[in-house]
C-alpha cells in the first residue's frame, strides 16, 4: 500500500472557546447522533465520539454500517471509571451494572456497532502521548493487510483533574474516513506512519501534551485548509512518529 | 485443503503464562493434564458476598527502581511472566537479532492497574488527594503495562494498549500479525495481563453474572462465572528457516455481534462470523480444525451463545472445550491465556477438559469433552475470546 485516502472527516469539541480556536470545522455534541435510549446513559467520551464519527461518515459519503472501526483514547470511560472507584471504596457503594459495563474502553466502539447495526470488527487501543500515532499506524496495518476501508475515531473526555494534574482538558473527538490507496473522492493522501526527526507544532504543543488527542490538530488542519506535499508530526511524544501529507493526486488529476 | 492465505502467518517462538495454575508454562501444562480446578476464595482483598477466584498466590517480583511510576499488580505480573523459563532471553535474542526498533509490543488488558488505583482511591477519599505514589498515565490507563514492557525490555518498536475488554488479548494478536505483515516489525511481543480488582468482581456481581462456587462451563447446572487473574506472554516473529520447527499463528478472525453491550448474541451470530473470518484470513476449510477452544465463561448465556456458534459453523464439530473452569475467566488476558493453552496442546499433543464440567446441558449443542484427551494431537486449533460490547475474536494456530 503506497498511502491512505482520507475520504472525510469529523471533529467535536463541545467547549465553545477551544472550538472557536481550532483552524478547522469542530461541532458540538450533536444529541441527534445518538440513539434516543442511549442519550441519557452515555458519557461525554461516547457522545463526542458518535458526533464526530457521524459528520465523517456523512462527508466521506459512506453508510457506517460498513466501516469496520478503530477507536483510541487515552483514558477511555474515564468519567464512569472514577465514579465507580469512588462507589468501590465506600463501605456502602453502589455498583450498578449499566455504569460497569460502560466502564470497558470499548463503550463507544460497542454502542457504535449496535447503533450503526455494523458487524465489521471494531477495536479500541490507547497509546498515552502517542494514542493518536499508533492509531494512524494500526489503521494503516488494518488496510494494508486487508483492503478496503475503515473509520478512525479518536476521542477523549475530560479527565477528573485529581487523577493527572494538568492533564486531561479539553475534551475533544475526531473521526476519520480512510481508504487503502489512493482513490477517487480523497481529501488528502497520507503515508506511510515512520519515525523521523519532525518536530510537533510550538502552537499546539502545550495542549497536545495536555490532551494526547489533540496530536490530530495538525493533519486535520492540512485536510480542511489543504497544503504542499510535507511531513507532519502525529505525536506530541518523544517517540517521533510522523507522517506525509500530499493533496490527493487522483482529485488533482480530476480537475 | 490449503488455499492461498489472505495474510502471512507468523511463528510464535516462545510463550510463558503466570496464571493461577502457576508461575510457568509448565505448570498451566500439568494443570491442563490433572484437570483439577485452581479456584479458591479471595485473598488479595474483601468482597461483600461469596465466590472463588483463580488468583495468583506466589509473590510478585519487584519494579525496578527507575521503573517505578509503572508499579502496580499488573506490571508485576507482567514481570513475573517475563522472568519465567528463558522467556527474556528469547526477547533478548529477537533485539539483537532485528534490532530494538523492529521490535513492537502490544498489550492485551481489560482494567489495566486498577487494583491499584482502587487503593489510591481509598487513600484519596480518606487524605483528600491521591497518593504521591499514584501516576495515572503509568498505571491505570490502558497502554500502562505496555510502556513498562517496552521499557523493562528497551524496545523500541510501536507500542499500545488494545482494550476491547474480553477479547482485548486475542485482539493484541491480530494487531502483532498485522504490524508484521506491514513490516513495521520483525517481531511482536504480545502480552495479555489483567489482575484481580474489585471493579470486575463487583461489576459482574452486579450484573449477576459471579457464581459463588466453582463455575461449571458448558453444565446444565451452570451458575456463572469466576474471576481469574494471569500475565500470557507470546513472542511473534517473521517466519524463517530458524523457527520453521515453531507453531504459527495463522489468522485472528474479528467481528461484531451488533446486539447488547452486556449479551452475546442469541445464536452466536458474531461468534460464527469471527470463526468464519480467521479460517478465510489463513485460507482454511471448517474441516481442517481439530479443536475448538471455547469461550466457555460458565454464564448461561454466553456458553449457549458459543455452543450454537460451533454447532453452526461446524456440521461435524471437532472436540471442544474450555478451560476457565480451571483458571477463572482472566477477562482481556483470557485470549493470549487460551492462545498458551492452545499452543500447549499442539506442541504436546493432548486436548485439555473442561473442568467443572459434569452433565452437558442440551441447549449447548457442541461436542465438549469434560476430561483431557491424551490421545489426540490436534494440528490446527482455534481458540476464542468475546467480551463486551459484543466484540468477538477467534484465533487460528497450527502447529509446526
Amino acid at each position: 500500500m503506497e498511502c491512505m485516502s482520507l475520504l472525510g472527516f469529523g471533529a467535536c469539541a463541545p467547549d465553545s472557546e477551544f472550538r472557536a480556536g481550532l483552524p478547522f470545522p469542530a461541532f458540538d455534541i450533536d444529541r441527534d447522533t445518538i440513539p434516543p435510549l442511549l442519550r441519557r446513559r452515555s458519557s461525554q467520551a461516547t457522545q463526542m465520539a458518535f458526533s464526530a464519527a457521524t459528520v465523517a461518515c456523512e462527508q466521506a459519503q459512506r453508510s457506517p454500517k460498513t466501516l469496520p472501526s478503530v477507536f483510541a483514547s487515552v483514558a477511555g470511560e474515564i468519567q464512569t471509571t472514577d465514579l465507580l472507584c469512588t462507589e468501590l471504596v465506600k463501605p456502602d457503594g453502589v455498583i450498578s451494572p449499566g455504569a460497569f459495563h460502560n466502564s470497558v474502553q470499548n463503550t463507544a466502539a460497542g454502542y457504535w456497532s449496535i447503533a450503526q447495526q455494523c458487524i465489521q470488527p471494531t477495536s479500541a487501543l490507547a497509546a498515552g502521548g502517542d494514542t493518536f500515532a499508533m492509531a494512524i499506524l494500526e489503521a494503516w496495518c488494518q488496510l494494508a493487510c486487508l483492503g478496503g476501508e475503515l473509520l478512525l475515531v479518536c476521542y477523549d473526555e475530560s479527565w477528573p483533574k485529581y487523577l493527572a494534574p494538568g492533564q486531561g482538558e479539553p475534551a475533544f473527538a475526531c473521526a476519520m474516513v480512510l481508504a487503502a490507496d489512493a482513490v477517487e473522492g480523497g481529501v488528502l493522501s497520507i503515508g506511510r506512519p515512520q519515525l523521523g526527526a519532525e518536530t510537533f507544532p510550538a502552537d499546539w504543543e502545550s495542549l497536545a501534551a495536555s490532551m494526547p488527542v489533540l496530536a490530530a490538530i495538525p493533519l486535520l488542519n492540512l485536510a480542511a485548509q489543504g497544503g504542499e506535499t510535507q511531513n507532519i508530526a502525529i505525536s506530541p511524544a518523544a517517540s517521533g512518529w510522523q507522517v506525509q501529507i500530499s493533496p490527493c493526486s487522483i482529485m488533482q488529476s480530476s480537475l | 485443503m490449503t488455499k492461498h492465505p489472505h495474510l502471512p502467518p507468523v511463528a510464535v517462538t516462545a510463550y510463558q503464562c503466570v496464571s493461577a495454575a502457576g508461575d510457568d508454562v509448565e505448570a498451566l501444562y500439568l494443570s491442563l493434564i490433572d484437570n483439577q480446578s485452581c479456584l479458591k476464595p479471595l485473598r488479595l482483598f474483601d468482597i461483600p458476598f461469596e465466590t472463588v477466584v483463580g488468583e495468583v498466590t506466589t509473590p510478585l517480583p519487584d519494579i525496578r527502581t527507575n521503573l517505578k511510576e509503572y508499579d502496580c499488580r499488573n506490571a508485576r505480573l507482567a514481570l513475573k511472566a517475563l522472568n519465567q523459563g528463558g522467556f527474556r532471553s528469547d526477547v533478548e535474542r529477537a533485539i539483537a537479532k532485528y534490532g530494538a526498533s523492529r521490535v513492537g509490543l502490544v498489550l492485551g488488558t481489560s482494567t489495566s492497574g486498577i487494583y491499584d488505583s482502587e487503593n489510591a482511591y481509598a487513600r484519596f477519599l480518606s487524605d483528600g488527594v491521591m497518593p504521591g505514589d499514584f501516576h495515572f498515565l503509568q498505571i491505570q490507563t490502558a497502554q500502562a503495562t505496555a510502556e513498562f514492557l517496552q521499557r523493562e525490555l528497551e524496545l523500541q518498536g510501536p507500542c499500545y494498549g488494545i482494550s476491547t475488554a474480553c477479547s482485548s488479548s486475542a485482539k493484541a494478536l491480530g494487531v502483532a500479525q498485522r504490524l508484521i505483515a506491514a513490516d513495521f516489525c520483525d517481531t511482536v511481543l504480545v502480552a495479555g495481563v489483567d489482575s484481580l480488582c474489585r471493579l470486575t468482581l463487583r461489576g459482574f456481581h452486579s450484573l449477576q453474572l459471579i457464581s459463588s462456587e466453582a463455575c461449571r462451563p458448558m453444565d446444565i447446572n451452570r451458575r456463572g462465572i469466576n474471576i481469574g487473574e494471569g500475565a500470557a506472554l507470546l513472542l511473534l516473529e517473521r517466519p524463517s528457516a530458524d523457527n520453521a520447527a515453531r507453531p504459527r499463528l495463522l489468522a485472528v478472525g474479528e467481528s461484531s455481534d451488533a446486539h447488547h453491550m452486556s449479551a452475546p448474541h442469541p445464536e452466536g451470530a458474531g461468534a460464527v462470523l469471527a470463526m468464519t473470518q480467521a479460517l478465510r484470513l489463513a485460507g482454511r476449510e471448517v474441516g481442517d480444525v481439530d479443536y475448538i477452544n471455547l469461550h466457555a465463561t460458565a454464564s448461561i448465556l454466553n456458553d449457549q451463545a458459543d455452543a450454537r456458534a460451533v454447532k453452526h459453523l461446524f456440521p461435524n464439530s471437532p472436540p471442544c472445550s474450555g478451560v476457565k473452569g480451571l483458571l477463572g475467566h482472566t477477562l482481556g488476558a483470557a485470549g493470549a491465556v487460551e492462545a498458551v493453552a492452545s499452543l500447549l496442546a499442539l506442541e504436546r499433543g493432548f486436548l485439555p477438559g473442561t473442568c467443572g464440567l459434569e452433565q452437558a446441558d442440551p441447549n449447548c449443542p457442541c461436542p465438549v469433552i469434560a476430561s483431557p484427551r491424551l490421545d489426540i494431537a490436534p494440528k490446527l486449533v482455534l481458540s476464542n475470546a468475546f467480551g463486551f460490547g459484543g466484540n468477538n475474536a477467534s484465533v487460528l494456530l497450527e502447529v509446526a
